[in-house]
């Protein structure tokens, strides 16, 4: 139950990555584009599975050292370009060279955004951490006080 | 509150009847029983005998288990999952593929880019705590 909700979670992330992405992208570049909505929906969870597979880059059996998480990273960071871009222009996301280049920038984005979200949640993880070590450490000193 | 000492001809155990199992006194009583608990650890072919409390971390590193105190590094005999069922309800818990760390030494913990997290030991030895695992580490800190 733990690891689908973990999964789950994960997906509603990297969905609303995507579309906020898509929104901007469409803003900034397209925004007279219209879009059928069943087939764009359906295409951005395709686009989100398709990226949680992606995700098997990090697989090991050992503990990644610091060196090899950001190898793999960048390892990713191509597969994901190498997954999108084509499916992306089947798809009629994108045409020119230029739209590629943009398309790419996007996809590089959303990866950070990626990173920059779960680096948050790790933060508010060690602030909860850090404050019981705390407070356990007062208690201690409170005993040998006492 | 109430103290009975029994003896026995049995196993020796401690068991604690408490409203809070995280309370200061309690850790105590913890920390007291774990350092009758003891491993057999080799440094230079001599063998040693390490309470569970002076243990920062155990780690297996191409198929060899190590235990670390503060300064020192000895090897064991024991594998990954028979220190685990040995330091399990201590404070002692598993941080990655190979590791179990003692949460009691940890001074803090930082996050890193990774997406896992760093926790700063006493002694200032810097131990990576993956985040499948980080919920232990919470679980022992009684969060």
């Amino acid at each position: 139950m733990k690891d689908i909700l973990f999964w789950l979670r994960r997906f509603v992330m990297v969905y609303g990555i995507i579309m906020i992405c898509t929104f901007f992208m469409c803003l900034f570049f397209n925004p007279t584009s219209e879009l059928l909505v069943v087939s764009f929906f359906g295409r951005i969870i395709v686009f989100t599975l398709l990226g949680m597979v992606t995700l098997i880059v990090y697989h090991s059996k050992e503990e990644l050292s610091p060196r090899a998480w950001w190898c793999r990273t960048i390892l990713h960071l191509v597969v994901l370009e190498a997954v999108y871009l084509p499916l992306a222009h089947h798809w009629h996301f994108w045409y020119g060279k230029l739209d590629a280049v943009i398309y790419a920038s996007f996809i590089l984005a959303a990866k950070i955004l990626w990173h920059l979200i779960d680096y948050g949640i790790s933060a508010r993880t060690v602030s909860e951490i850090n404050e019981k070590i705390r407070k356990r450490r007062r208690e201690q000193s409170k005993i040998v006080v006492g | 509150m109430k103290l009975t000492v029994e003896r026995i001809e049995k196993e020796e155990a401690v068991t604690v009847c408490c409203h809070d199992t995280e309370a200061a006194w309690v850790q105590n009583v913890r920390e007291a029983a774990l350092g009758q608990i003891t491993v057999c650890g080799y440094k230079d072919n001599v063998l040693y005998r390490l309470r569970l409390s002076d243990i920062y971390y155990f780690e297996v590193v191409d198929g060899v288990s190590f235990f670390y105190t503060q300064k020192d590094v000895f090897t064991s005999k024991e594998k990954l999952y028979e220190f685990e069922s040995m330091s399990a309800r201590s404070a002692l818990f598993r941080c990655s593929k190979s590791m179990i760390l003692n949460a009691d030494k940890i001074d803090y913990v930082r996050p890193s880019v990774s997406g896992r997290f760093e926790a700063v030991l006493s002694n200032g030895e810097i131990v990576i705590v993956s985040r499948k695992y980080v919920t232990e580490l919470k679980k022992s800190l009684g969060i």
